[in-house]
């Protein structure tokens, strides 16, 4: 079969469309159009920098690229270097991958408060994207608020010993500024109970290993049959380290207090409101769409996948399996219109990085790794521009 | 020698695996490669020698593909014992309590309907420094020497 298709954004979710449509038709020609010049999303920017074996799946991406004939058109935005009608009107499918990178707001009063961070934000200056803020001052005693698995990951890293890094990818600023961290307590609270906390077990389990921390959980009674309350009910007491953590559950935050900067988060429970002190608060309920995203509504050709079709739900499998079913009906629907002119409209282009210059900046940052890190990344866009196109 | 090779995946890095598996045994033997998403116990030949790439998802579970098959194992529980089979596993260190668990359980079902397991499970680790083709050609070579032997 033969056929155009244009993919926004080189995440998994993208990844493994165009994975799945150039297996099932191998003549198709596949386009995967990515903001950043650097491919693979979230498995880059937000696979927690600690868990290099679930970035392991970039090697099938790069296999698209390498052996399947799919295309990277890198420090591409649609909306402003391309607009999505162009596109539209050069492939006979367009699908929109482009994930979620807004980090959902409390919406309590006090929620604008100095001191308050996303779970993304926040991820996206560990992890050195070029559009991060600076790493912020969290202060003593953090308060992380979510339940996910997004929430366990910041938990985690902010709970490490420097030494606990060793194998990462976490960069040489990030890793100062973890280990000058004055960080002697961390609370983690969730509105619904254990029980129905959002937590994969085996996230839970992992915390068990950290070896400079003490850990309460408050109201640890595990649900019979519920593994995720039994696994955190284990998890109680665990460990004679310096930092405290701290998971409570059933609290619903309900105002975040404080002059100017956060000092507390109010919280409304089972026993009447509680006022919990904090340094600084995390975020981690959830992702939106940045502000001027595209637009989520499919149309005839138009599609959208991933977290940017279905929220953000689900980790790399799930996306895996949505992308795949997705590739099935594009190739269902396929009509190719011969007059479509495909990537030609992508030729005038100025500062697209190939797959190529990827290469060229995957092959410097992992020859800057420094001494037990697995790769160094570039965080300005400019330099990656400089060493993609070898200039 | 007839060799099938099934997988069973959830990220996808088992289907590579075998893929390449796949590839690099075609030139000597009949090879053929399949979703364990798309095996019936009935479908097991004696004149085939089955190599078995698995990966582990959530707490030591099989991955997605592989759980319908070993449901429809329990359901039917074949004889299996004219059956020749070898497990490769995919893990990751970094879940050290449930390293490849999900291979394991793949093979105790095999073994379970009286199936000889070839050869020692390998394992990839995906935390550590091989890739996984490098460690998995080489098993392939030696249980298809031991299968033939």
């Amino acid at each position: 079969m033969t056929g155009k298709a244009a993919i926004v954004g080189a995440g998994p979710s993208g990844c493994y469309v165009a994975q799945a449509l150039l297996k099932a038709a191998p003549d198709l020609e596949v386009d995967l159009i990515e903001a950043l010049p650097v491919p693979y999303g979230l498995v880059r920017y937000g696979v927690a920098a600690d868990h290099q074996g679930t970035k392991a799946v970039a090697r099938q991406f790069a296999r698209v690229f390498e052996r399947q004939g799919a295309r990277f058109y890198g420090n591409v935005t649609v909306g402003r270097d391309i607009s999505l009608e162009a596109l539209r009107g050069a492939y006979d499918a367009v699908v929109l991958a482009a994930g979620l990178s807004g980090d959902r707001r409390l919406g309590v009063p006090g929620d604008d408060l100095a001191g308050i961070y996303g779970a993304g934000g926040l991820t996206r200056a560990l992890y050195d994207h070029p559009d991060a803020m600076a790493l912020p001052d969290l202060g003593r005693f953090p308060l992380i608020i979510g339940n996910g698995n997004v929430a366990v990951d910041l938990l985690r890293l902010l709970a490490k010993h420097p030494q606990e890094l060793e194998g990462s990818d976490l960069g040489v600023a990030a890793s100062q500024w973890l280990g000058a961290s004055q960080i002697e307590s961390l609370a983690i609270v969730g509105r619904a109970p254990a029980a129905d906390a959002k937590f994969d077990p085996v996230m839970i389990k992992e915390l068990a290993k950290l070896g400079h921390v003490k850990i309460r959980v408050v109201n640890a009674a595990p649900d019979a049959g519920d593994k995720t309350s039994e696994v955190l009910a284990a998890l109680d007491g665990t460990g004679q380290g310096p930092r405290r953590i701290t998971f409570r559950f059933g609290l619903t935050p309900v105002a975040v207090l404080g002059d100017g900067h956060v000092q507390a988060v109010r919280f409304a429970g089972a026993d009447g409101a509680e006022d919990i002190a904090c340094s600084s608060v995390l975020t981690a309920i959830g992702f939106e769409p940045a502000p001027g995203a595209l637009p989520r509504a499919e149309a005839p050709g138009l599609y959208a996948v991933g977290w940017f079709q279905r929220g953000p739900r689900g980790t790399i499998p799930e996306n895996r399996a949505d992308a795949l079913a997705l590739a099935d009906r594009i190739l269902a629907d396929l009509s190719p219109d011969t007059a479509k002119q495909g990537r030609a409209v992508l030729a005038g282009l100025a500062g697209v990085v190939d797959y190529e210059g990827w290469c060229r900046i995957d092959a410097a940052e992992l020859a800057a790794a420094a001494e037990g890190r697995a790769r160094a990344k570039i965080q300005s866009r400019p330099e990656m521009l400089a060493i993609a196109t070898g200039k | 020698m007839k060799i099938t090779i099934l997988y069973g995946t959830e990220t996808g890095n088992a289907e590579m695996l075998a893929e390449d598996i796949q590839a690099a045994l075609e030139d000597d033997h009949e090879v053929d490669c399949r979703n364990l998403s798309a095996m019936s116990p009935a479908d097991f030949d004696a004149g085939q020698f089955y190599l078995m790439v698995c990966s582990t998802y959530g707490d030591g579970e099989l991955p997605a593909s592989a759980k319908p098959f070993a449901e429809a194992m329990a359901a039917e529980a074949p004889d299996l014992s004219d059956i020749r089979f070898a497990v490769f596993g995919l893990g990751d260190s970094e879940y050290d309590e449930t390293f490849n668990h999900g291979p394991k359980r793949l093979a105790d079902l095999m073994q379970a309907r009286g199936a000889v397991q070839i050869g020692e499970r390998v394992a990839h680790d995906a935390s550590g420094s091989d890739m996984a083709e490098d460690v998995a050609l080489p098993w392939a070579e030696a249980v298809i020497a031991e299968a033939g032997a």
